[in-house]
C-alpha cells in the first residue's frame, strides 16, 4: 500500500486523512472491521428514520412477493417488507450484543483481577466454577433460563453476559498472573499502595489487553447466539423484526423457492458477525506489543 | 554485633528460604544473615547471583515473608508483621529497583507517579501535592517538562530519576537500592551515583546499597558486606575489605574486575567452576568446593565470622588463623 | 587485504507513525572500518549508537523496516551487501559466526544441545552423525563444559547462564570460523563466570586463528581483550584505533567522556558530570552528532567532521583532535 497524502502544509481535511490512513495501516483486518461495523452502527442509527417502511405493516396484497422495485428485498410470509425489517434488525442486533459484552465485562474483569492477584484456595474454587460454566451447552442453559423467566430483551441479554464471562475472567486472569510478580507491582507494593488500588490503578489498565481484543469477539458470538434462540423460538418472538427470527420463518419457506426471507437477513447476519470477528483479531494484532509496522 | 551508636537498621539472624514445589526441599536463598547499618550510613551489599542480595533487600523491605530472623528498624521487629501491619512504615523504608522501565506504571503520567507516595502517607491537599511533587522534581534534577509526559518517553537515566524521585518523596530515613545502575549506560551511572551522593550528603539518609559491581560499591558505600551463597562471608569498612580482603572469595571477585585502563595488568584468580544450588547446600563453608586454599576441615565445619585483624573487619575463613587465605594471583 | 571491509555503512529504520507520514530513524551514518586475520576489534559505545546493528547488518540479518541504504561490506574478497540470500546463508554459521547476549532465548528449547551442535555442523558439512557428534563432544570440552558426554544429552534449560553461553560459543567455534561476532558475550553473567568465559575465548580464538568483533558496553573488556578499539556515537565510529592509544591517549571529546565515566575513573567529590541524554536518531544534527552534549562544540562542528590522522593507526572524528608526534 502505498497511500500517500501529502502536500506542503496539509489543510484540515489531509491531516485527518493522513491520521485514518496512519492508523488503518496498523492492521487492515481491523480497518475493514471498523469499516463494516460503523457501516451497520450508521444503519441502525439513522436506517429506521430512511426507510419510512413500517416493519410490521403487513401487505396482504403481496404477500410472499419476490425482490422488486417496490420491495427490495421481497415481502415474507405475513407481507411485511423484508428489507424494512433487516434495517430495523441492526437495532436489536446491536442493542443485544452491545450490553451483553458489557454484562460479561462488568462481571469477568473484577473476578479475573481478584482471583490472578491473590490466588490460593479462592482462586481454585473460582475456576472451577467458571469451568463448570463454560463447559455447560449454553444454548441449553439459555433456552432453560428463558423459558423459565420469560422471552424478555433483560432476559436474553443477562443469560448471555453471564455466561461468557469466564471468558474475560480467564483473560485478565492470566495477564495479572504475569504481572503479578513483576516490578511493577512490587514498585506499587512498596509505594504503599493498598491491594485495591494495586488491582484497580496499577494491574487493571495493564492487564486489559486481552480482554479487549476480546471484546469484539465476545459481541461476534452475543449476535450469533441471540440470533439462535430467536431461530429456535426463544428469545424475541415475530413480528418483532429480529433477524433470527426472521430466518427462522424462512427457514421453512426455501424448499419452497421463496429464498429471499431467510437469505437477507441471513447475509446480515454474517457480514455483522465477520466485522466483529475482523475487529477482534485485528485488535488482538495491534495491541501485541511486539509488532513494528514499516513503511512499504 | 553491640554499637555504641543507636542502628537505625539491626538484622539479626535472618532465613530466607524459599518451597521448590518439591517436598522437603527448599531454596535456601538467606542462611543466617546478620548485620547492622548505623543513621546516615551506606552500606554495600556486594555478591555474585545466588548470593542472596536482593532477597536481604526484598525481605527487609517486606517485599517477600521472611522465614525467620529479627528485622529491627529503629528498634521495631518488622519481620512477622503482617502486610497491612507494615504498610504505614513504608513511608520511613523504601526501595529504588534495578529495572526502571519495569518499574513505572506506562499508563500513568510521570507526575501522577512521583505524586503516588506523597498522596498514600503524606495527607496533603492536591494543589500543596502538584507544588511538592514538583519540589521533589528538582531535587532529582528532573525538568519540570517532563513530569506531564508519560514512562515511555523518557530516556533510562530520566526513569531512574523518577524512581528516586518517588522513594525520596516521603523523606525516608532508609533506602534500598537493588542494581539501581546496573541496567544503565556508563555516562547515566556516573550522573545517578551523583545524584545518590548529593541526596547522602544532604538529607543523610540511611543507604543498603546493592550491587555486584565493585567499583561502584567503593565509591558511595561506608562499609560493605560480601554474600556468597545466603551468607556473609566478609564484612567491614570499605576501604579495609577493598584493601586488605581476607576471605579467598573477595580476594578472588576484586581480582576479576577488569579495570578501564588496559595499561593495569590484570592480576586474577580466576575461579573454577559455579556457584552450586542452593537447594542442598553443601556442609562446612559454601565455598570450600571452588576455593583454591580448602584443607579438609573446611568442608565439615562451618567458619564463624570472626574479626581479622581485631576492630569491625571481620570474615568467615578457617584459614586465616593460619595465614593461608591469601590467594596468589597469577596476571 | 583486510579479512573484513565495511565501508560507509548506513542502514535506517523506515516506519510510518499514525499520521501516516514516513519517519526514519538513521541508525547507522557512515560506519567504515577495517578487520585483519587474527586481530580482534572491539566495538564500544552506549546504548542507540549501533553497535549491535553493524554486527547485524554485516551478517545479513537485517529485517524490514530496516534497511542498509548505503555501503559496501565485503568478506574475503567477496561482497556481502549485494550477495544472493542463499550464499550468505552458506557463510553463515561456516565462515561468519555470532555469539549474542542471551543464549537461552537464543537455544532451541526442545532440542538437546549436542544435537544443535551437531546441526550446525551438518549444515554446513557433509559428515556422518556419529562423527559430526564426536566433534561436537570435542568442542564442549574445549569451552570448558565438564563431563560433555553427560551435558551434551541435557536440554537448555537445564543449564546455567553460564554454561549455556559456553554451548553458543561451541555452537559458533564449531566449523572454524574466520570471523567471530561476539555481542555482549558475557553482559549477564557472574563476574567469575565472565573472567572464565572471557580467558577461555580469548584463547581459542588465537589458537584458531580467527579475526574478532567483540561488541560491548564495557570497558574493561575492551581494554583488556581488544587490540583495537572502534568508539562509537550515534551510527558512527568517533575514534578508532589501538587499545593502548585509544585509552591513553583519546582524541575524541566522547572517548574521554566514556572513559570517564567508568567508576574507577571519577570521584564523588568532583562536580556533577555533564548530561547525557541519548540522541534522537529521527532528528540527528548535521555534522557532528555529539555537538548538542560536547563541552568544546563551536560553529564548525555544523560542519561533517573530519577524520583526523591523530597518530599511527589511531584516528578521531573532530577538527579539534590534534595529531600527536609520538604515539
Amino acid at each position: 500500500m502505498t497511500m500517500v497524502v501529502t502536500s506542503a502544509t496539509p489543510s484540515r481535511v489531509e491531516r485527518i486523512v493522513n491520521r485514518v490512513i496512519g492508523v488503518s495501516r496498523r492492521s487492515v483486518v481491523a480497518s475493514i472491521g471498523v469499516v463494516i461495523l460503523s457501516a451497520f452502527a450508521l444503519i441502525a442509527i439513522f436506517g429506521p428514520a430512511l426507510v419510512g417502511v413500517d416493519p410490521v405493516h403487513p401487505y396482504l396484497d403481496a404477500i410472499l412477493a419476490p425482490p422488486s422495485g417496490r420491495f427490495w428485498f421481497g415481502t415474507d410470509g405475513n407481507g411485511m417488507d423484508v428489507f424494512s425489517r433487516v434495517i430495523y434488525g441492526t437495532r436489536f442486533a446491536f442493542g443485544i450484543a452491545l450490553p451483553a459484552v458489557a454484562v460479561s465485562l462488568l462481571i469477568g474483569v473484577p473476578i479475573g483481577l481478584v482471583c490472578g492477584y491473590i490466588g490460593g484456595t479462592i482462586d481454585e474454587i473460582t475456576m472451577r466454577v467458571m469451568d463448570a460454566v463454560r463447559i455447560f451447552p449454553t444454548i441449553i442453559l439459555a433456552l432453560a433460563v428463558v423459558a423459565a423467566a420469560g422471552p424478555s430483551l433483560i432476559n436474553v441479554v443477562l443469560v448471555i453476559g453471564i455466561l461468557d464471562a469466564p471468558v474475560f475472567v480467564r483473560v485478565v486472569r492470566a495477564e495479572v498472573l504475569a504481572l503479578r510478580s513483576s516490578t511493577l507491582v512490587e514498585s506499587a507494593v512498596a509505594a504503599g499502595n493498598p491491594t485495591w488500588r494495586i488491582l484497580f490503578v496499577h494491574l487493571l489498565p495493564n492487564a486489559i489487553q486481552g480482554a479487549t481484543a476480546q471484546v469484539a469477539v465476545r459481541a461476534a458470538w452475543a449476535v450469533r447466539i441471540s440470533a439462535t434462540l430467536a431461530f429456535l423460538g426463544v428469545g424475541i418472538q415475530p413480528p418483532t423484526p429480529e433477524w433470527g427470527a426472521m430466518i427462522r420463518q424462512g427457514a421453512e419457506l426455501m424448499s419452497g423457492g421463496q429464498w429471499w426471507v431467510a437469505v437477507f437477513p441471513g447475509c446480515a447476519l454474517i457480514l455483522l458477525v465477520f466485522g466483529f470477528n475482523l475487529l477482534g483479531d485485528g485488535l488482538q494484532d495491534i495491541l501485541d506489543p511486539r509488532r513494528k509496522v514499516s513503511a512499504r | 554485633m553491640a554499637e555504641a551508636a543507636k542502628n537505625l537498621l539491626d538484622v539479626d539472624e535472618l532465613v530466607v528460604h524459599f518451597p521448590t514445589g518439591r517436598a522437603g526441599q527448599v531454596v535456601h536463598a538467606v542462611n543466617h544473615v546478620s548485620f547492622a547499618i548505623a543513621a546516615s550510613q551506606t552500606l554495600g551489599l556486594v555478591g555474585e547471583s545466588g548470593s542472596g542480595k536482593s532477597t536481604i533487600g526484598r525481605a527487609i523491605t517486606r517485599l517477600i515473608q521472611p522465614t525467620s530472623g529479627h528485622i529491627r528498624f529503629d528498634g521495631l521487629d518488622v519481620a512477622k508483621m503482617t502486610p497491612a501491619a507494615f504498610r504505614p512504615l513504608r513511608r520511613d523504608v523504601q526501595i529504588v529497583f534495578q529495572d526502571p522501565w519495569g518499574a513505572l506504571n506506562p499508563r500513568l503520567s510521570v507526575r501522577r507517579l512521583i505524586e503516588e507516595p506523597i498522596a498514600l502517607h503524606m495527607g496533603m491537599s492536591a494543589s500543596d501535592r502538584r507544588a511538592y511533587a514538583d519540589d521533589v522534581a528538582k531535587r532529582v534534577s528532573l525538568s519540570t517538562q517532563l513530569l506531564d509526559r508519560y514512562p515511555a518517553e523518557l530516556s533510562g537515566g530520566q526513569l531512574q530519576r523518577v524512581c528516586i524521585a518517588r522513594a525520596i518523596a516521603t523523606s525516608p530515613r532508609l533506602i534500598v537500592l537493588d542494581e539501581p545502575t546496573s541496567s544503565l549506560d556508563l555516562s547515566v551511572r556516573a550522573e545517578i551515583l551523583h545524584l545518590l551522593a548529593e541526596l547522602k550528603r544532604d538529607t543523610g539518609v540511611t543507604m543498603l546499597f546493592i550491587s555486584h559491581d565493585l567499583s561502584t560499591i567503593k565509591l558511595i558505600c561506608d562499609k560493605v558486606m560480601v554474600l556468597y551463597l545466603g551468607s556473609v562471608v566478609e564484612r567491614g569498612d570499605t576501604q579495609d575489605v577493598f584493601g586488605n580482603p581476607a576471605h579467598p572469595y573477595t580476594q578472588s571477585l576484586l581480582s576479576a574486575h577488569l579495570s578501564a585502563d588496559p595499561r593495569q595488568k590484570m592480576n586474577r584468580h580466576v575461579l573454577k567452576g559455579e556457584i552450586p544450588s542452593a537447594i542442598e547446600l553443601p556442609p562446612g563453608c559454601n565455598f570450600a568446593g571452588r576455593c583454591p586454599v580448602a584443607l579438609d576441615t573446611c568442608s565439615l565445619q562451618r567458619p564463624p565470622l570472626l574479626p581479622v585483624q581485631g576492630g569491625e573487619h571481620l570474615a568467615a575463613c578457617h584459614r586465616i588463623s593460619d595465614g593461608g587465605n591469601r590467594l596468589v594471583l597469577a596476571p | 587485504m583486510s579479512l573484513l571491509q565495511v565501508d560507509n555503512l548506513h542502514t535506517h529504520f523506515v516506519t510510518r507513525d499514525r499520521d501516516n507520514q514516513v519517519r526514519t530513524a538513521t541508525a547507522l551514518n557512515g560506519v567504515s572500518f577495517a578487520l585483519a586475520d587474527g586481530e580482534v576489534l572491539g566495538l564500544v559505545g552506549e546504548t542507540g549508537a549501533g553497535k549491535s546493528l553493524t554486527a547485524t547488518s554485516i551478517m545479513g540479518l537485517l529485517r524490514p523496516p530496516a534497511r542498509i541504504v548505503e555501503g559496501r561490506i565485503s568478506f574475503g574478497g567477496r561482497t556481502l551487501t549485494d550477495m544472493p540470500p542463499d550464499e550468505l546463508n552458506a557463510l553463515r554459521g561456516n565462515e561468519i559466526a555470532i555469539v549474542v547476549q542471551s543464549p537461552k532465548t537464543s537455544l532451541d528449547p526442545l532440542m538437546r544441545i549436542g544435537d544443535q551442535i551437531v546441526r550446525v555442523i551438518q549444515a554446513h558439512r557433509r559428515m556422518e552423525r556419529t562423527e559430526a557428534y564426536q566433534r561436537a563432544l570435542k568442542m564442549l570440552a574445549a569451552v570448558g563444559i565438564p563431563d560433555p558426554e553427560r551435558r551434551a544429552q541435557a536440554l537448555p534449560h537445564e543449564l546455567s547462564g553460564g554454561m549455556a553461553q559456553r554451548v553458543l560459543i561451541a555452537m559458533a567455534l564449531i566449523n572454524e570460523p574466520r570471523l567471530l561476532v561476539a555481542d555482549e558475550p558475557t553482559t549477564g553473567l557472574d563476574v567469575t563466570v565472565q573472567a572464565q568465559i572471557l580467558d577461555m575465548l580469548r584463547r581459542l580464538v588465537s589458537e584458531m586463528g580467527m579475526a574478532s568483533l567483540v561488541i560491548t558496553h564495557d570497558l574493561g573488556i575492551v581494554a583488556h581483550y581488544c587490540d583495537r578499539v572502534a568508539v562509537m556515537f550515534a551510527g558512527r565510529i568517533v575514534e578508532i584505533g589501538p587499545t593502548a592509544a585509544v585509552f591513553g591517549n583519546p582524541a575524541h571529546p566522547y572517548t574521554r567522556a566514556l572513559i570517564g565515566s567508568a567508576p574507577e575513573n571519577f570521584s564523588l567529590a568532583a562536580g556533577r558530570p555533564g548530561r547525557g541524554e541519548p540522541p534522537n536518531l529521527y532528528a540527528l544534527p548535521p555534522g557532528c552528532h555529539y555537538v548538542d552534549r560536547c563541552p568544546l562544540a563551536d560553529s564548525r562542528c555544523a560542519q561533517m567532521p573530519p577524520l583526523v590522522s591523530v597518530s599511527a593507526g589511531h584516528e578521531a572524528l573532530c577538527h579539534k583532535a590534534t595529531v600527536t608526534t609520538h604515539g
